[in-house]
């Protein structure tokens, strides 16, 4: 069950809509004023999806909030921007926030906080991948440039060079790209 | 300016595909407009029509997001003194509570350009913080007149200065918070760049808060923090309130840094070019006449209505014209006034000017690696646009895309060595 936080100043529209989200099996964890949004209460709440109003000025807040903290980073989703349905889902197509008209009924609205969330979680999982990618590539130059050391200092092979490499990587209980930063140090440290 | 016949353009731009053009203008030649026309005819086509003479907006309507925030004032006036008819398009300026918003309003479309902030164009279109979406820059809007406001709890301890502030904030521990307008954008970068120069680290040694413009002086009021920057008038409102002081401007910081720009997203000026550059001209014309001095009272008694800024026009007015008081009895006027055109030095969207942005991005970790700074400034800042809006209006191009400047702290930045410049800083995330 998706467990959301609603961040609304107009207090009997966030209790309507807590009490749609209930009908449709939501579990509401709170309802903040934005006075009360700082790090700790977004913490606190620990929701799986934020729930804001597209004209909040406190929106700013919680971009700083979720962007200087990876653990906070909640997708959001944002209603009274947009009157059709067309235009929500060009607007879901285009970015993390997902934007509703207030009037979308309960059960419209569990399809859309659901497909919010999937969305977010998309894209979280393509930038670490696109992270990893890059960080592999970073280790993977740095063994190659280790290896060269070992050939042009010790005539090693290209393959004997790695395979020292490696021997030593698991005998010492390193990492491959360790040991090659290691060779780098100890050759620049010489030259 | 006349518009060729259709059937010109349509001839010359797309030669190899002449016959099953032809035979779709029969079908439909007699329904569709010119515009029309035009928005099926490739990019690399148009701009050959443009260099031809036809100019006609594809889009009759554009609308222009904006912030309530003195620097508001080029995009309002384009559109309320009617500068836009003038390029044959009509703004609809759309009054936003918050970047977010802009920002999501942009990219879905809702909003075709918008007052906005430089880094915060960067930092979408490089993915900080949310999605990743092309971005382009038209032109920039201001230099300077924004700055830095400390609370007066803070003069009451002696903190009127950087200088005194770094010794206060070493010698009496506490949680002191600085708020600036939004992650990405430029008060971050001048709060922290300002706080980074009297060797004050802004992630670490204090706390940084986002509020939104308009609520800064009421979230001191309430001491929700000991200082912001901010642009104005809500620096001066601050004075005007009796919460706070000023301790620095931005032209301090930078003299003549650029500031909010016209953003849109890259597939807007790629789509609707003519478009764009009405908007750009319009805009423009809108500067040269802010830029007037004679011209200010007016422009601070139209921007001051509720509907734009909502802020007295005394408040406004006093910084617009160049007169500044810093709330602890100094008073000057200051040259480094906030400029709208400066005959085109302002607006020339100026590739160093856009890597600056990404090199504190980089700084200050919100970039984990070093982009390709000129290749994304390149693709950002829509240089071949602005240079063909500036020359119809004859407001001055200059030669080269780098300009060098000399900041608070000593360092001059004139875009040659990004990556060099970004990692040079000591005091950093």
């Amino acid at each position: 069950m998706k467990r959301i936080l609603i961040i609304d100043d107009v207090r009997d529209r966030a209790a309507w809509l807590k009490a749609s989200l209930e009908l449709a099996e939501f579990d509401v964890v709170g309802i903040l004023a934005w006075e009360q949004v700082d790090e700790r209460s977004i913490q606190a709440a620990s929701a799986d999806v934020i729930i804001v109003d597209a004209n909040a000025p406190g929106r700013d807040t919680l971009e700083q909030i979720s962007l200087m903290s990876t653990t906070l980073e909640k997708p959001v989703v944002v209603l009274g921007a947009q009157k059709d349905q067309q235009s929500i889902q060009e607007a879901m197509r285009a970015g993390v926030s997902a934007y509703v008209s207030h009037t979308v009924q309960g059960e419209d609205l569990s399809g859309i906080i659901h497909v919010a969330a999937a969305r977010f979680l998309e894209h979280k999982r393509l930038r670490d991948e696109l992270k990893e990618a890059k960080s592999q590539l970073v280790e993977r130059k740095l063994v190659d440039r280790a290896k060269g050391i070992l050939m042009e200092d010790h005539g090693y092979s290209e393959p004997e060079a790695y395979k020292r490499m490696r021997n030593m990587a698991m005998s010492k209980g390193k990492r491959l790209a360790e040991i090659a930063e290691a060779i780098i140090f100890a050759k620049e440290l010489s030259a | 300016m006349d518009k060729p016949k259709q059937e010109i353009i349509i001839a010359s731009a797309n030669a190899p595909e002449q016959n099953s053009r032809r035979d779709f203008m029969k079908k439909t030649g007699a329904i569709l407009g010119a515009a029309g026309i035009m928005s099926m005819v490739p990019m690399g086509t148009r701009s050959a029509a443009w260099a031809a003479g036809s100019d006609a907006p594809e889009l009759k309507e554009v609308n222009v997001g904006f912030i309530p925030l003195t620097d508001c004032a080029s995009v309002v006036l384009a559109s309320v003194m009617k500068f836009d008819e003038k390029y044959g398009i009509k703004i609809n300026v759309s009054k936003e509570a918050s970047w977010a918003a802009v920002r999501d309003k942009m990219v879905n479309g809702e909003l075709h350009a918008a007052h906005v902030l430089y880094g915060l164009v960067y930092g979408v279109h490089l993915g900080i913080g949310g999605q990743k979406k092309d971005m382009s820059v038209l032109m920039t809007l201001n230099n300077n007149g924004q700055a830095i406001t400390l609370s007066n709890q803070l003069k009451e301890k002696g903190a009127t200065t950087g200088a005194s502030l770094k010794k206060l904030v070493d010698s009496e521990k506490r949680e002191y918070t600085f708020a600036q307008t939004f992650p990405t954008g430029t008060h971050a970068m001048w709060l922290y760049y300002w706080l980074a120069s009297y060797d004050i680290n802004p992630l670490s040694d204090v706390k940084t808060i986002t509020v939104p413009p308009p609520q800064m002086v009421a979230n001191m009021r309430i001491g929700n923090m000991d200082g912001f920057c901010v642009g104005e008038p809500w620096n001066n409102r601050a004075i005007y309130d009796k919460i706070g002081f000023t301790a620095a401007t931005t032209q301090d910081i930078w003299k003549d840094h650029p500031e909010k720009v016209l953003g849109c997203t890259a597939e807007f000026a790629q789509k609707y070019p003519n478009t764009a550059r009405a908007l750009i001209m319009a805009v423009l014309e809108a500067s040269k006449y802010i830029d007037d001095m004679a011209n200010r009272r007016k422009v601070a008694e139209i921007i001051a209505d509720k509907s734009y800024v909502n802020c007295p026009v005394d408040v406004i007015d006093q910084r617009l014209a160049g007169k500044y008081e810093d709330g602890l009895g100094k008073k000057w006027n200051d040259p480094n006034y906030m400029k709208f055109c400066n005959d085109g030095a302002v607006n020339f969207p100026y590739l160093s000017d856009g890597m600056w942005f990404l090199t504190q991005h980089k700084r200050w970790g919100l970039l984990k690696e070093d982009p390709d700074y000129l290749a994304v400034a390149k693709k950002i800042n829509q240089i071949g646009l602005y240079k063909e809006a500036a020359s119809q209006v004859k407001v001055a191009v200059p030669k080269d895309v780098m300009r060098t400047s000399k900041l608070i702290d000593g360092t001059v930045w004139d875009g040659k060595d990004p990556k060099k410049y970004a990692a040079s800083f000591k005091v950093r995330a």
